[in-house]
């Protein structure tokens, strides 16, 4: 924790913090507003999950980078240096792979939101579709259009305004996200491969804090 | 067969280290693509929709953020000192009110290793320090940290809610008197073995030092008041239950605790073990009144809201991945075969039980408990209700499987944190909780043939369940 943290790391982790901050701030007042005006945030409940989802997603590449996604290390710490790094790298190899696939997924599933192409191809994307349907004007439910973001209903719905927040918004962090762990696994594999760490798992979610008091009683003694 | 196949993909992919969540989202993947003509797309909405589509899901954040508040600061250390006021002059008494403590501590947070943790680190020395053996303290410790997530509220209830649709509130409501009775269970052990083996026993501090600490503990604990008060109140809904539960936290810890954020007195750290035992000074409002604002911003309020994202996000992408294969399974309607392949077996609601309680002690092994439910949940649940069994009752059922599994060698999860937090090899800890471990089994046998323990809270209070099949 003493050196200096690396400005990614600093994005990321203010980023995991604000979310959850702004999350609970906006269904804490929304219970303010019912109960002290009579009124609902008839928006606060749909942000706050879409919230949800960016937290999670956006997270999930910052947990592979600290090597923090819970997983099974039993057969790991019984095998040797040697049979451990194969199995390693195999094991990343897996999450490249299924990073890989869900980036494909997550573009495909997005880019129509986008008024863009999806890819051909079942499991790799073989050129990009020649024919899809424009779903730049879906709307999310509640949220309204911020008049900042005007510019979009000439980009993505013709010049016709926007009442709602269009979709593609919300479900921009699919593609970013995935592409994220797809690019932090393969910088893990790295770390693998040149022997830097030997697995991608942490066993249980207290993990820091045992360490942390191992080392204080290492101290001690 | 695919449903094996399925499985053993998840497994297998789990054993050689893939992390929980990629193994449970490729083996849908590869499984979807092979066998089915879903699109890599509808599996990226099925990702999304984990958080669009299931509110209830929503509540497990703002409970991680309210225990991080109160967890970071010194209120394990008011609840033991507490606790230790109440039942410390017993035989055995430091080691009841280590369980106390821990159920006290369960009220607070929704995990098992947390509590183990909080408890443990100051409970454990403590323990040693007037004469008991290591062992001892680190088997009572293990086992009754196990109630984390029994005692609401509970991280896995939610999660078990969300999986099959039943109301947050009666979970809850259903985990009061079971985790009641297992802490009273193990203190009752307890004394016992502090009777045959003469365990020492603290003095009577009197009432004055119960008064005092109670208060003192008080503010932490109206914690609970505010989640069950507020959910069966009918003011809040469990989700904004725990916001307002984050919220109140972080105004206890900063303002009235000052354990963090701008009124805590900053010690300059030292090695020696008694600074880290004092509590650290504080300093009163009026003298720095801008620290109601800056407090939002402060640095230790930024840390534990990290902490508490990081660890969302660690268990929600289990739980995201294990929905993609939860939607694999209705898809393809699994849970309807094993459901009707069990049926025509003869199995009675005996049998079955006996099935899940085996099922879900061999999966708590491996995996972390919520992920565990959100994919046994579904594949059981069809049947339960078909054998009539109370769908809270299984949950309960399911619950105390997962605090079994998480004591029972070789891996249960508590053990290895136990290990940690005492600094013994697993062996000891394993053999150490091992009496435990018995008495927490008669307590599920207890808990699964006796349905009225977990039913009858929620029954009385929000009327009979009503079961849509």
């Amino acid at each position: 924790m003493d050196q200096p943290r690396l400005l990614a790391d600093r994005i990321e982790e203010t980023l995991i913090a604000g979310i959850l901050g702004v999350m609970t701030l906006i269904t804490f007042a929304n219970v303010v507003m019912r109960y002290g005006f009579n009124q609902n945030i008839l928006w606060a409940l749909e942000l706050t999950v879409f919230l949800f989802g960016w937290l999670v997603l956006l997270g999930a590449s910052y947990a592979v980078k600290k090597g923090a996604h819970l997983g099974v290390d039993i057969i790991v710490n019984i095998l040797p240096a040697q049979a451990r790094r194969v199995m390693g790298l195999a094991a990343v190899a897996v999450c490249v792979a299924f990073s890989f696939l869900m980036l494909k997924g997550a573009w495909d599933y997005w880019a129509n939101f986008a008024n863009l192409p999806g890819t051909e191809g079942r499991w790799f994307p073989l050129g990009f579709e020649e024919t899809y349907r424009d779903k730049g004007w879906y709307e999310v439910n509640d949220i309204p259009h911020p008049a900042v973001l005007g510019w979009m209903e000439n980009v993505f719905n013709e010049g016709e305004e926007y009442e709602k927040l269009p979709r593609l918004i919300p479900y921009a962090v699919l593609p970013l996200s995935m592409a994220l762990m797809l690019f932090r696994f393969l910088q893990a594999g790295w770390s693998l491969w040149t022997g830097e760490t030997d697995r991608v798992v942490a066993s249980h979610e207290v993990e820091d804090e045992i360490q942390e008091i191992r080392e204080q009683m290492r101290e001690e003694n | 067969m695919d449903v094996a196949l399925l499985f053993s993909l998840v497994i297998g992919l789990m054993l050689i280290g893939v992390p929980i969540a990629v193994a449970l989202g490729m083996s849908s993947v590869l499984f979807l693509l092979w066998f089915s003509d879903s699109s890599l797309a509808s599996v990226a909405q099925t990702l999304f929709s984990a958080f669009e589509g299931h509110y209830t899901l929503l509540a497990i954040p703002f409970f991680i953020l309210a225990s991080s508040f109160m967890t970071t600061g010194g209120v394990a250390q008011r609840i033991i000192r507490f606790s230790i006021a109440c039942v410390g002059h017993l035989p055995g008494g430091l080691a009841i009110a280590g369980v106390f403590a821990c159920m006290l501590f369960a009220a607070l947070s929704g995990s098992s290793p947390a509590t183990v943790v909080a408890i443990g680190t100051i409970v454990i020395g403590g323990m040693r320090q007037v004469g008991y053996t290591k062992d001892f303290a680190a088997g009572v410790i293990c086992t009754a940290g196990t109630l984390g997530i029994l005692i609401p509220p509970s991280i896995v209830m939610v999660v078990y809610a969300a999986s099959v649709e039943v109301s947050v509130g009666r979970m809850f409501l259903a985990g009061v008197i079971p985790g009641l009775l297992a802490g009273f269970m193990l203190m009752t052990t307890i004394y016992v073995i502090a009777k045959i083996k003469n365990l020492p026993k603290g003095e009577w501090q009197g009432w004055g030092e119960i008064i005092t600490s109670g208060r003192e503990a008080g503010w932490g604990l109206f914690l609970i008041v505010i989640i069950l008060g507020g959910i069966y109140g009918g003011i809040f809904t469990p989700t904004e239950a725990a916001a307002v539960a984050a919220v109140y936290a972080f105004f206890i810890a900063t303002f009235v605790y000052k354990d963090m954020g701008p009124l805590a007195e900053r010690q300059p750290r030292s090695l020696s073990a008694a600074a880290v035992v004092e509590t650290p000074g504080s300093i009163p409002l009026r003298h720095r009144p801008w620290a109601i604002v800056t407090a939002f911003f402060h640095p230790d309020t930024q840390h534990t809201l990290f902490e508490a994202g990081k660890l969302t996000v660690t268990l929600l992408f289990v739980i995201a991945n294990a929905l993609i294969l939860k939607h694999v399974l209705t898809d393809e309607q699994i849970p309807q075969h094993v459901a009707n392949a069990m049926l025509s077996a003869g199995f009675g609601p005996v049998m079955f039980l006996i099935v899940v309680n085996i099922i879900l002690l061999i999966g708590g092994q491996f995996m972390e408990p919520s992920g565990l439910l959100v994919i046994v949940a579904p594949l059981v649940f069809p049947i339960a209700i078909e054998l009539g069994i109370d769908p809270i009752h299984l949950g309960i059922i399911m619950v105390v499987n997962m605090e079994i599994g998480m004591i029972t060698p070789p891996v249960g999860l508590n053990l290895f944190v136990t290990s940690g937090v005492a600094g013994m090899p697993m062996m000891r800890v394993v053999r150490a909780a091992l009496p435990f471990l018995g008495v927490l089994f008669v307590f599920l046998i207890l808990v699964t043939y006796v349905p009225w323990i977990s039913t009858f809270l929620p029954n009385t209070f929000m009327g009979p369940e009503i079961i849509t099949k």
